[in-house]
């Protein structure tokens, strides 16, 4: 009976450091920070190594693009409908195609790296709007009644 | 009315309350009387919920803006469909819809099972009254959806954003919700049975229809979902690992779990604690998946809003559900000892086993994935998260073991395998993996993981059509017919395996679609007007950017001929809509020229540049991602298969000759593909421009032509029941023809009534008139609230006339016996088989 139970323990502890041991290295390379604008303000070049998540909303009339070209530039802040002061922005630069959901003052979550200079560079496919989920409406109200 | 609303709900919490009480109290007394009364109760609970849901849909059709939910949610030009659909839009009505859904299934599963399962009753009626009364102190206390106005009402509501006017987005949430709240009632049997120590099979049997019943709405809940990101979202894929999606697929697992595991126990006695707690687990997930989406715990792009009052009732709920579940467990371990051991590995007992650990594995793995970011915030206050790839590294190996067992399971013999008869088994499942696996090899497709889920699509494959095979060849000896007939008659014999086996079918589509993801090939550009671009073999050139409006948006479109080898094929209109109300949020109208190989899948990006007329865009190539909805097609086809009552196929196998049968069969299987198929047509056509190609191609030249256009259907059979306004593709020329005939009636000033008339009698019968005239939709659509209203009526009148009748009558429900006997008797037998 020991001998079977040695056995089962042998095999689940196997089992058990290849599960972690991929864990480890996967999760080393697939992780990604998850920050808010005013979280990584004056502080990029302790980010610059790292890739990112920068959640933000986008200021209001500062996307452009540059003439014939998928280029795009943008700002983004904190919300300043949430009691959030806007401490500052974050400019940043994308190459490809945006979302419907991408607007002025959208929320959006981007992917990427900050270069030296403290600028953000998109990833490519890096822009996630918030989807206008039916659910929001009720958050909208929020927003407008406070 | 929104008085009447909120007392209705109030009233279904206290007869909620009264249910489980009494219920409970009744079984514990032995008293009969107190448990009718529950049940009674129950049902009463049923009937205020639709009494309840009449009022919220007659709120919305009515536009009563006093009410805050319906002003949020909707708006008075919101077309009528979507006005119906909007009760289930928002977190308040869905909450509200829930209980609605769990009131309905339950009150059925009570009224199915309340002779068979005596015992079991009195406490599956508690506890899904425990789970009402938790909902329903959400509406009435936290999230009231009937909610006014403290001061005056706004004219108009805010109306619905305009992606989510759309026909998946509409079907989709109801159909996830019945899946969710259908596994309630699995949940609720499991739980009478630890309560009351009847830990015999017997409560699987009640139970093992509704979790197939659910699971079939979760997975189309989950295909619509999929269907609906890839041909509305524009982003070229279907799936992106958010904690949302990832919410509703991880019951998901644990249900297909379930579904297998329970056969074990079944047949062979084992895994009970196992089921046990897969069904808590499973509906625990469900919970929590309507936790983790409305609550604002994670972090999504498409979270609901966070709102940390509704985050601790549920948290306090899901922990009650924990511990008296598995407290429960624990108490009654003694009465689960399995009463057989594993004799062998290579048995299909060991199978099912190993194809449950998977399943578990890969929901806890998502569930880790999903939960990454909470937890890492909790642990080192740093907030990081995971994306796509990390999933799909993990999922990839999980989803080919799982393919592998889904060969191997229905090969293996129960008990034990000789070895003589593995190799009997194997061979030729085995060839096909191979000979599969090579040709693809040969098509250049890396082995790591296309080529290797290819391969083994052919080995299940190669398994199903020889279960088939052998047990036609069988049956055709035993009763002497052709292979057809005997097949049928093996699948009407033992629907659920052989449903079952459809169902892998289907699962090998979709995983044929998902290795196809492999060759995905995407490419984003900036067309000058006369520019071309080339992907693959498809060279596409930009002929211009047109402005259209239609009234209710403005329309801008490309126009792209698809050339392949110097020949244009197609034209595809990529657009950008700008809806009335929502100019900031322009709608993606995606161009797919879909066929079985590949998609060409292009978007426009906004805001297109209409002045130069150039065009930027993203292309995409989707190899064999149609094999994915088809796929979900013969999944539903396998479940309806192995859902079907007992007597229904035999009695239509039986009253039919033989030919009829199979023709019929035949027949069902290939209007469940066209059906399938009838989403082919994704592309959006550009807006009738006035005065241009009249002559060509019959644009409607006024408003009557094009409602008349939208009347008629093409019958040319290739596009899908498409009306003749839409249906512009090149190889149809039925519709231009059709087109042609309607101009001329109509220059011949010929009246609606008369045009119609003349198209029925042409083309023989009614069939090419458009499905929903909008007249006689929007009666019946009215009608809707009064009819379930009056339902809930008589329903509450039935059953205050019922118990105020003197229980003299108690034993008349006799004869009904014998056929519950003979059920009894079939549902043995069949399992001994």
């Amino acid at each position: 009976m020991t001998h079977r139970y040695i056995k089962i323990g042998v095999t689940a502890l196997v089992l058990g450091l290849a599960f972690s041991g991929m864990l480890w290295s996967t999760l080393r390379e697939g992780t990604e920070y998850f920050k808010n604008v005013d979280e990584v303000i004056g502080k990029h070049e302790e980010w610059q190594t790292k890739r990112v998540q920068l959640h933000g909303y986008v200021v209001p009339g500062t996307w452009v693009q540059r003439p014939n070209t998928l280029d795009y530039k943008f700002k983004v802040q904190n919300n300043p409908a949430r009691g959030v002061m806007p401490g500052g922005v974050v400019e940043a630069s994308y190459t490809g195609l945006l979302p419907d959901t991408f607007k002025d003052e959208a929320e959006v979550v981007l992917k990427g790296k900050f270069d030296s200079s403290g600028h953000f560079r998109v990833e490519k496919d890096g822009v996630m709007a918030k989807c206008p989920s039916k659910y929001e409406a009720a958050a909208k109200s929020a927003q407008a009644g406070s | 009315m929104a008085s009447l609303g909120s007392f209705l709900l109030l009233a279904a919490f206290v007869t909620c309350s009264y249910a489980a009480v009494v219920s409970v109290v009744g079984a514990r007394r032995g008293s009969r009387r107190l448990i009718e009364s529950g049940i009674g109760a129950f049902y009463l609970v049923c009937a205020l919920m639709s009494c309840a849901s009449a009022v919220m849909i007659n709120a919305f059709l009515t536009g009563d803006f006093s009410i805050k939910y319906v002003a949020h949610s909707s708006d008075s030009v919101q077309p009528l469909f979507y006005k119906i659909t909007s009760y289930w839009g928002g977190l308040d009505g869905s909450i509200m819809f829930w209980v609605f859904l769990l009131s309905v299934f339950g009150a059925i599963a009570v009224y199915v099972n309340r002779e068979r399962y005596r015992e079991l009753i009195p406490y599956v009626v508690a506890t899904i009254s425990a789970v009402q009364m938790f909902f329903l102190y959400l509406t009435v206390v936290h999230k009231n959806p009937f909610s006014t106005f403290l001061t005056g009402a706004p004219p108009d509501g805010e109306g619905l954003s305009p992606l989510l006017q759309n026909f998946y987005m509409a079907i989709h949430p109801p159909s996830l919700y019945i899946g969710f709240v259908g596994m309630t009632i699995p949940f609720a049997f499991g739980i009478a049975a630890l309560i009351t120590g009847l830990l015999d099979d017997s409560w699987l049997r009640a139970v093992r229809r509704w979790t197939m019943f659910a699971w079939l709405f979760l997975s189309i809940g989950l295909f619509l979902g999929m269907i609906w990101a890839y041909e509305e979202l524009g982003w070229g894929g279907y799936w992106m690992w958010d904690p949302v999606e990832n919410a509703a697929l991880l019951p998901w697992f644990t249900a297909t779990a379930f579904l297998h595991s329970v056969m074990v126990q079944e047949r062979r006695s084992m895994l009970r604690v196992w089921n046990v707690t897969l069904v808590i687990t499973t509906f625990f997930l469900t919970i929590f998946g309507t936790f983790m989406t409305r609550s604002g715990v994670v972090q999504s792009v498409h979270a609901f809003g966070d709102d940390p009052m509704l985050a601790k009732l549920f948290t306090g709920f899901m922990v009650t559900i924990l511990t008296v579940s598995f407290g429960l467990v624990i108490y009654r371990l003694p009465l689960l000892k399995a009463r057989n051991e594993l004799d062998s590995w290579a048995s299909r007992e060991a199978a099912f086993l190993v194809n449950n650990w998977i399943l578990l594995f890969a929901a806890m793995f998502v569930l880790f994935g999903t939960m990454f970011p909470t937890l890492s915030e909790a642990v080192t206050g740093e907030r990081l998260t995971v994306a796509a790839p990390f999933f799909n590294k993990w999922m990839a190996p999980v989803g080919l073991a799982l393919l592998l067992l889904t060969g191997t399971g229905p090969l293996l013999a129960w008990r034990k395998s000789a070895l003589k008869n593995l190799r009997d088994q194997f061979l030729w499942p085995l060839t096909a993996a191979v000979v599969t696996g090579a040709g693809v090899m040969a098509l250049g497709i890396p082995l790591w993981a296309s080529g290797l889920c290819f391969a083994l699509c052919g080995y299940v494959v190669g398994t199903v059509v020889q279960e088939f095979w052998r047990g036609g060849k069988i049956r055709r000896k035993n009763t002497g017919t052709d292979m057809v007939t005997a097949i049928i008659g093996l699948v009407g014999r033992n629907k659920r395996r052989y449903g079952g086996y459809i169902v892998h079918v289907g699962v090998v589509l979709i995983c044929l679609g998902f290795a196809g993801t492999g060759q995905k090939k995407d490419l984003q550009v900036l067309l000058q007007p006369g520019q071309e671009a080339k992907l693959g073999r498809y060279v596409i050139r930009n002929d211009g950017v047109k402005v259209n409006d239609d009234g209710a948006k403005q329309t801008v479109t490309a126009y792209l001929p698809v050339f392949i080898n110097g020949k244009q094929v197609d034209t595809l209109y990529p657009a950008k809509w700008y809806f009335r109300k929502h100019e900031q949020e322009p709608t993606t109208e995606v161009a797919i020229r879909r066929t079985l190989a590949e998609d060409l899948y292009v978007v426009m990006a906004a805001p297109p540049e209409v002045k130069d007329q150039s065009a930027s865009l993203e292309i995409f190539i989707n190899p064999l991602v149609n094999w994915i909805w088809i796929g979900f097609g013969v999944i539903a086809l396998g479940t309806g298969i192995a859902l079907l009552p007992e007597r229904a196929y035999s009695f239509a196998v039986a009253r039919m000759p033989v030919e009829a049968a199979a023709t019929t069969t035949v027949a069902l299987m290939v209007a469940f593909i066209l059906l399938g198929g009838t989403t082919t047509f994704a592309q959006h056509m550009p807006g009738a421009a006035r005065d241009e190609n009249i002559q060509s191609s019959y644009y409607a030249r006024n408003d009557f032509e094009k409602q008349l256009q939208h009347e008629i259907v093409c019958t040319c059979g290739t596009c899908g029941h498409a009306n003749i306004g839409e249906c512009r593709k090149d190889p149809c020329g039925t519709s231009h023809l059709m087109r042609a005939e309607l101009a001329t009636l109509i220059d011949q000033k010929k009246t609606h009534d008369e045009i119609i008339q003349w198209f029925v009698t042409k083309y023989g019968d009614q069939r090419m008139l458009g499905a929903p005239i909008d007249k006689g939709f929007a009666r019946l659509a009215w009608l809707v609230p009064y009819l379930v209203g009056a339902s809930g009526a008589v329903m509450v009148g039935f059953a205050a006339v019922r118990w105020s009748r003197r229980p003299e009558h108690a034993a008349e429900a006799a004869p009904a016996v014998d056929a519950e006997i003979d059920e009894r008797i079939n549902d043995e037998l069949r399992d001994l088989d």
